[in-house]
């Protein structure tokens, strides 16, 4: 069986790799390139081609396979102009065979945060009983079998626990609160697995899928909103059959609903001008681009001014893939200096807020704020934040 | 070369520092790789791969490595696509992607720029000011490589001065040998008589490495797009002709495909457009008005030569789709499960395009060799008298049948190329078109070009093999 499954996996790889225009351009659009071909999707994938051909599966082969932030852009380049590889979907199937057949992967860092997913239900191992710390004192519901709600509010393991992150969980539920929704949070919410299986661990993936599904099941849920575009994505289509009886949104869909409805209304005009990093799971692998902005222009006083790049070109902040919990080797770009493009093109709009729609983008983007000391002239924040600050 | 090879990486490493040499396995074999239909083997490694970062330290390594007699072989960015940067006797792999200075100077109206620069990343300065730079070749292409090989991409000739040599104004160049010279100027008015930039542009990088090149700013025109439908290509030669007798504008970018070609395109791009072939140009003018006026010329021309249908594009969408169709090319044969590939380029004398269209389009009937397993596209520029042909064979071939087939196909180039009074070379392929400068220029000639690469690189340090035509 694991023989068949080494074949089938090596055979799938060689299959689209092979047909390989080798014309680089997916190098160009590759936000993990600095100065050195072997850096982007063009050198990763012809590594993960030789390395099949000459049966050589080391630690380099695992730093450069590891180091994409599956960002996408890639593969978007690649159908345009050349044979529409799905580069991200190769990368992230070597991955799976370095750590299943090969036991090369994942990168050193990324052990541990895997077995802290599968025992203690997130990557960065606290534990499970104070993953709703955060809504203490906030008194929001439980949703069970013998509390339905309308709507569940699936938080993610970064809004949970990480203290930047956790602001988005208490202005997601406040904005809630403010439409006057029956939600509530899962009591015994685990990680939602995205991440597991961008490093490869799609057993670890399937496990937690499964758990989260029947936690669904049992609490009777037919209506999802996060404000985790990883979570979402996979729940829309990774999970098994794409959680099809239960209603999936990102809350920028939920709140323009909201909005339309006159649920939502903005009391306070905020006079500022802002701009918008469409986070990569949301934007180019969800397709949700309209839906943050129709919600940013909603508020009164906010003009939103388009950074470069944006929308289906969007540059990824630097840490999806797994690259959260990892350092790359210093010959590959670091994920601060991604993170630091983006900010230099935020300054570059003259706006004075940097806007995002996940945990993830909103933790490392600040954290890129930070170092570059600019905090005083651009705050980084989820729109969640603003919205609270106009109701 | 005796030299140890950890010595060797050592000593690299005192010229450009730590984290500039490579000696990792999967860093040589994307600086070795190709895009032939097959893979490059362990014999075809550089020994070490390393990225100065400027003229300076690439002197060092160049002194260094003829002091050694070590073979450096240049690295732009690869996008040539083929073996110019293929080492032939392993050695060093010099790339220049940390060569990316910029600077665009509106007071002196020029930009100067390190040779690694990436064409698209000054596209996109340059757009930001209102100018234009006149080599459209891949977005991914370096400055240095375009230069070395004196490309313009896709744009055609003689409507930005020329070839981009006409638009250089200066050069830093580190010769083989080490020593650092500049050449040209830093005002406007270009060197008359001797100007050795013109001995460095369209070399092929075999005499010394650019690394920093100045050229005049051009104002960014304002484009209107046309395109035309028709039966054959021939009909599109004949229409090309007729743009240059009737004194018409040339376009600054045009492109045909033909009907096979366009079949595929259309069905991969959404578009309900007429069987045949299809011409699109790009019309420029100093306004949108001018540039308006010629390409309705360019429609008036087309329905002259026979169009079925010819019209200016008006919806940019539109017009990025019909532009996609020739881009598409390179999913052409995936369509019948080929994925194994090779093009390529023949530039007819003008009097005689149709006649070459005619025999490229049926270039594969009734031959016994590979080349009639092949499945053909033609495509080709409309500005610039260029053609493609793109075949298509199914990627399990043996190597030996790839190799044979290649081999089949570069022959064939070069027997239309002489046939038809062409030349080309923009894609950069000096090793293998070396027995064509030999056929097309004669022995005396190629030996010229020999003893300059002597006098030059007297070590033969510099892309050795490339100009020996070793493949």
């Amino acid at each position: 069986m694991e023989e068949q499954f080494e074949e089938d996996i090596e055979k799938s790889l060689n299959e689209a790799l092979i047909s390989c225009e080798k014309c680089h351009f997916c190098n160009t659009v590759c936000p993990v390139v600095d100065t050195r071909l072997t850096q982007g999707p063009f050198g990763i994938t012809r590594a993960i081609y030789y390395g099949l051909q000459w049966n050589e599966f080391g630690s380099s082969l695992r730093d450069l396979v590891y180091s994409c932030t599956t960002c996408g852009k890639c593969d978007l380049m690649c159908k345009k102009v050349s044979r529409a590889l799905p580069l991200t979907e190769i990368i992230e199937k070597a991955r799976e065979f370095l750590l299943i057949e090969k036991m090369a992967g994942p990168m050193p860092d990324q052990v541990s945060v895997l077995k802290n997913m599968h025992v203690r239900g997130n990557p960065w191992g606290n534990p499970s009983h104070e993953r709703t710390n955060w809504a203490q004192s906030l008194d929001i519901p439980f949703a069970s079998k013998d509390n339905k709600v309308d709507v569940l509010y699936f938080v993610g393991c970064a809004s949970s626990y990480d203290p930047q992150a956790q602001k988005i969980a208490r202005n997601l539920t406040k904005i809630l609160k403010q439409a006057g929704l029956n939600f509530g949070i899962l009591e015994n919410e685990t990680c939602s697995g995205h991440e597991a299986r961008r490093m490869g661990e799609t057993g670890l993936f399937a496990y937690l899928s499964e758990a989260n599904m029947e936690m669904f099941k049992e609490a009777e849920i037919n209506h999802i909103v996060t404000g985790d575009p990883h979570s979402f994505y996979s729940f829309t289509q990774e999970y098994p059959d794409k959680c099809n009886s239960i209603k999936i949104q990102h809350y920028s869909q939920f709140f323009n609903e909201l909005v339309d409805e006159g649920k939502l209304k903005f009391t306070a005009k905020l006079k500022k001008t802002v701009t918008y990093h469409d986070p990569c799971y949301l934007g180019r692998h969800s397709q949700i681009f309209e839906e943050p902005r129709k919600l940013i222009q909603s508020i009164p006083g906010v003009s939103l001014v388009e950074i470069e790049n944006n929308k289906q070109d969007s540059d990824c902040c630097g840490i999806g893939g797994g690259r959260m919990w990892m350092e790359p080797p210093k010959s590959l770009l670091s994920s601060q200096a991604i993170a630091e493009r983006r900010i230099h093109q935020a300054f570059d709009t003259g706006a004075e807020i940097l806007l995002t729609a996940c945990p993830f983008c909103n933790i490392t983007l600040n954290d890129a704020v930070k170092s570059l000391e600019k905090e005083d002239s651009l705050a980084v924040m989820d729109i969640t934040e603003l919205i609270a600050m106009s109701l | 070369m005796d030299l140890d090879l950890e010595q060797l990486a050592q000593d690299l490493k005192s010229i450009v520092g730590e984290g500039h040499v490579h000696t990792d396995l999967f860093e040589r074999i994307n600086y070795a790789d190709t895009s032939l239909p097959y893979d490059v083997g362990k014999e075809d490694l550089p020994d070490v791969v390393v990225q100065p970062a400027n003229a300076q330290e690439i002197s060092g390594i160049l002194k260094y490595a003829n002091e050694h007699e070590i073979p450096v072989t240049t690295y732009g960015s690869g996008t040539s696509l083929m073996f110019g940067t293929k080492p032939k006797h392993h050695g060093i792999t010099l790339s220049t992607e940390r060569l990316t200075s910029s600077d665009i100077s509106e007071d002196h109206q020029w930009l100067e720029c390190g040779a690694g620069l990436k064409t698209g990343i000054l596209i996109k300065e340059l757009g930001k000011l209102g100018y234009f730079l006149p080599i459209q070749t891949q977005i991914g292409s370096s400055m240095g490589g375009a230069l070395t090989v004196n490309t313009l991409g896709h744009l055609t000739d003689n409507v930005f001065g020329g070839r981009p040599i006409s638009n250089v104004l200066g050069l830093e160049v580190v010769l083989a040998t080490g020593e650092i010279i500049e050449t040209g100027s830093k005002c406007l008015r270009r060197p008359s008589g001797w100007d050795l930039a013109r001995i460095f542009i369209g070399s092929e990088g075999i005499l010394g490495i650019i690394t920093k090149v100045r050229m005049v700013l051009i104002p960014m025109p304002q484009t209107v797009d046309a395109v035309g439908f028709f039966k054959t290509v021939e009909e599109i030669g004949g229409a090309i002709g007729l743009m240059y007798k009737n004194k018409l504008p040339l376009p600054m970018d045009g492109e045909f495909a033909g009907k096979k070609a366009c079949k595929v395109g259309y069905e991969a791009l959404g578009l309900d457009f007429p069987e045949g072939a299809m011409a699109i140009t790009r019309s420029m003018g100093r306004t949108k008005e001018d540039a308006t006026r010629d390409a309705q010329e360019m429609v008036k021309l087309f329905k002259e030569a026979g169009a079925t249908e010819s019209f200016i594009l008006e919806d940019p969408e539109i017009a990025e789709k019909v532009w996609g169709v020739r881009e598409n090319a390179m999913r052409w044969g995936q369509e019948k499960e080929l994925k194994g590939y090779l093009a390529i380029e023949v530039n007819p004398a003008l009097p005689r395009l149709a006649e070459a269209m005619t025999e490229l389009s049926h270039i594969t009937e009734g031959r016994d060799d590979l080349i009639g397993q092949t499945e053909a596209y033609l495509y080709g520029h409309v500005g610039s008298d260029s053609l493609h042909c793109l075949f298509a064979f199914p990627y399990d071939w043996t190597t030996e049948r790839m190799k044979q087939v290649v081999n089949e196909i570069w022959n064939l180039e070069k027997e239309l190329q002489l046939k038809y009074d062409g030349v080309g070379g923009d894609w950069g392929w000096l090793p293998y078109r070396v027995p064509f400068y030999r056929e097309k220029y004669g022995e005396t000639s190629y030996e010229l070009i020999k003893k300059m690469k002597q006098l030059f690189d007297p070590n033969n340090i510099l892309n050795r093999g490339n100009l020996e035509g070793e493949v």
